[in-house]
């Protein structure tokens, strides 16, 4: 089975419609097709396939710090510890858990000296799944930040269980082929969207910051040692030049070249993009 | 003041409008800073119409990660046990680091009963500083390294330096998505102008990044961007949030063409620019009567 995971650096570049373009070309040569929506934060491959997604599949828990009071003996070291400074105390008094920037690591529970930090569980995400076609599935990961409740810092480990379940799902069904698409950026939650995938897309423009952004991504792959290639969208709005020159400097290539296309467009904002197929 | 741009969705002209009114208010004679919040992929200098020489640059370190003393190690998988982000485990007997899923937050170190992990500060991004660009107002903009994290904490870093800096308002850059990086442009930010785009990815996204803005009870106003693009959904979203729309901008395949030259929108003659004007006049007038309510109490 193969792994290819889109990706882009820049917001707003086409990751989404190309991993759906992909999508629809892999079908058309029978095979059997997983999409995964790794966006966990903002997820839209749905919409742009005209599907909701409304009751997840499974649910993705994780761990939150409540203190016991009976047991605290307010010495501090929960607060020293923590690496994301998210407990406050002053002196004399209870420490305070922030709990809308704990990333849910466990250093209080495991430094804290009388068990007074205990382990509260909550969900923090979804995972939705999707029937398009007898050999076309999209999986969809979802934060799910009742914010309050729940940490604001929980994106990575939504992503990592969507990318799990679209794993064990693509081999229950003898799949082919599974596409990953991942959020903007290049930090933690496109990192782990890109890592063991066979091969990636780095979608962009012609404009210099897409090519800007490219470079950053091209860079990130490298260093994940994951092999990647070029596709440019929207092709006919700029000059390839620079795109070609910062492909060429880590020894890729353009591989697609995109032309903006109101057909595109179109399908885009009806959620019926399952319908074109152009690549 | 701080007024930070967002938007859930990429790519619907955060860069364009921040850039386009630090310069208006600039212009105004308002003392401004402007904060590139997108470390994972900064573009606000490329929208100011390029920085080549930045006054400083300097790297920084906001995490720390671990090294494991392979003498000491005897793999008893305390370790893997209690890593929450699963980046560590157990090859030939010894404990091994996947350092591209580690958050830094030590629980390793502190589990160790061998003592052979210890934290180790990673220099994990870089911190550009332009006193004064072309426009008369300094830019803090930020670069995290391809394969580090901590892009959150990168963010307040940003916002530290500026802090450094005497203005009047801060407008702030903010990444797509609402993680940690959004969380850190957000936290202390007065107001919001959140941008979206008549899709049902530009409003799906709208709302998410909205469930942030209201859990920092930050006061909003919202711009429609290319709301010619597909003007029913750009009605609904009209309706939807009526009192809460700044205005619309058009879209413009221009724009693509004068920043390709690395020309700022404000200084061409497309509608955009006059469009974007009316948005910062608006702002003026919303935020004169904040400040006289606030006079008032």
């Amino acid at each position: 089975m193969e792994k290819i995971t889109v990706t882009g650096g820049k917001g707003g570049v086409g990751k989404s419609t190309i991993a759906v373009l992909l999508a629809n070309k892999f079908i058309s040569s029978s095979k059997k097709v997983i999409l995964c929506d790794l966006d966990v934060e903002c997820p839209n491959d749905h919409l742009l396939l005209g599907q909701k997604i409304e009751k997840p599949k499974t649910l993705v828990y994780s761990y939150f710090p409540k203190l016991n009071k009976n047991k605290c003996q307010k010495c501090g070291l929960c607060v020293k510890t923590c690496y994301n400074h998210t407990i406050f105390q002053t002196p004399g008094e209870y420490p305070i858990f922030l709990r809308n920037l704990c990333s849910s690591c466990g250093a209080c529970w495991v430094v804290c000296p009388y068990e007074a930090v205990e382990k509260e569980k909550e969900k923090i995400g979804e995972i939705f799944l999707n029937k398009i076609s007898d050999n076309f599935w999209l999986v969809t990961g979802l934060t799910k930040p009742g914010v309050d409740k729940t940490g604001l810092v929980v994106t990575d480990f939504v992503v990592g269980e969507a990318k799990k379940f679209a794993n064990d799902f693509a081999k229950k069904m003898n799949c082919d082929l599974i596409l990953f698409d991942t959020m903007p950026g290049t930090h933690c939650p496109v990192i782990s969207g890109i890592l063991d995938s066979d091969l990636v897309y780095a979608v962009t423009e012609p404009t210099p910051m897409g090519v800007h952004d490219l470079g950053l991504i091209l860079d990130l792959c490298q260093k994940l040692k994951v092999p990647a290639k070029v596709v440019l969208n929207q092709a006919d709005l700029g000059d390839k030049k620079e795109t070609q020159k910062i492909a060429q400097k880590f020894k890729t290539n353009i591989e697609m070249e995109i032309p903006y296309s109101k057909e595109i467009v179109k399908a885009y904002s009806e959620g019926q993009l399952e319908r074109v197929n152009i690549l | 003041m701080k007024m930070v741009v967002a938007s859930g969705k990429g790519g619907v002209g955060k860069s364009m409008l921040a850039s386009s009114l630090a310069i208006l208010f600039a212009k105004d004679g308002k003392k401004i800073i402007a904060c590139d919040a997108d470390v994972d992929a900064p573009n606000l200098a490329v929208w100011l119409g390029g920085v080549s020489d930045w006054d400083k640059s300097k790297k920084i370190t906001t995490l720390e990660k671990p090294v494991i003393d392979k003498q000491k190690c005897i793999g008893c998988g305390k370790c893997v046990q209690n890593c929450q982000f699963n980046a560590l485990r157990i090859e030939n007997k010894k404990a091994k680091l996947n350092y591209f899923f580690c958050e830094g937050c030590g629980v390793c170190q502190i589990v160790c009963p061998q003592k052979a992990i210890k934290l180790v500060p990673v220099k994990n991004a870089q911190i550009l500083i332009k006193n004064k660009t072309k426009h008369g107002f300094p830019l803090i903009s930020a670069q995290l390294f391809p394969g580090e994290s901590g892009s959150g904490k990168i963010v307040a870093e940003v916002k530290k330096e500026a802090e450094k800096f005497q203005y009047d308002t801060m407008i702030i850059d903010s990444a797509p998505g609402t993680g940690c990086p959004v969380n850190a442009a957000m936290l202390d930010a007065n107001f919001a102008v959140l941008v979206t785009e008549p899709t049902p990815s530009g409003i799906s996204d709208l709302y998410r990044v909205l469930e942030v803005v209201n859990h920092f009870k930050i006061p909003y106003q919202i711009v429609i961007n290319k709301w010619d693009i597909n003007r029913s959904l750009s009605k609904k979203i009209e309706k939807e949030f009526e009192g809460k729309l700044l205005s619309k901008i058009s879209y413009d395949q221009k724009i693509f063409k004068a920043i390709s030259t690395l020309t700022p929108l404000m200084k061409t003659n497309l509608k955009a620019k006059r469009e974007i004007t009316k948005i910062y006049l608006r702002l003026v007038s919303i935020f004169k009567q904040t400040l006289l309510r606030r006079e008032e109490k």
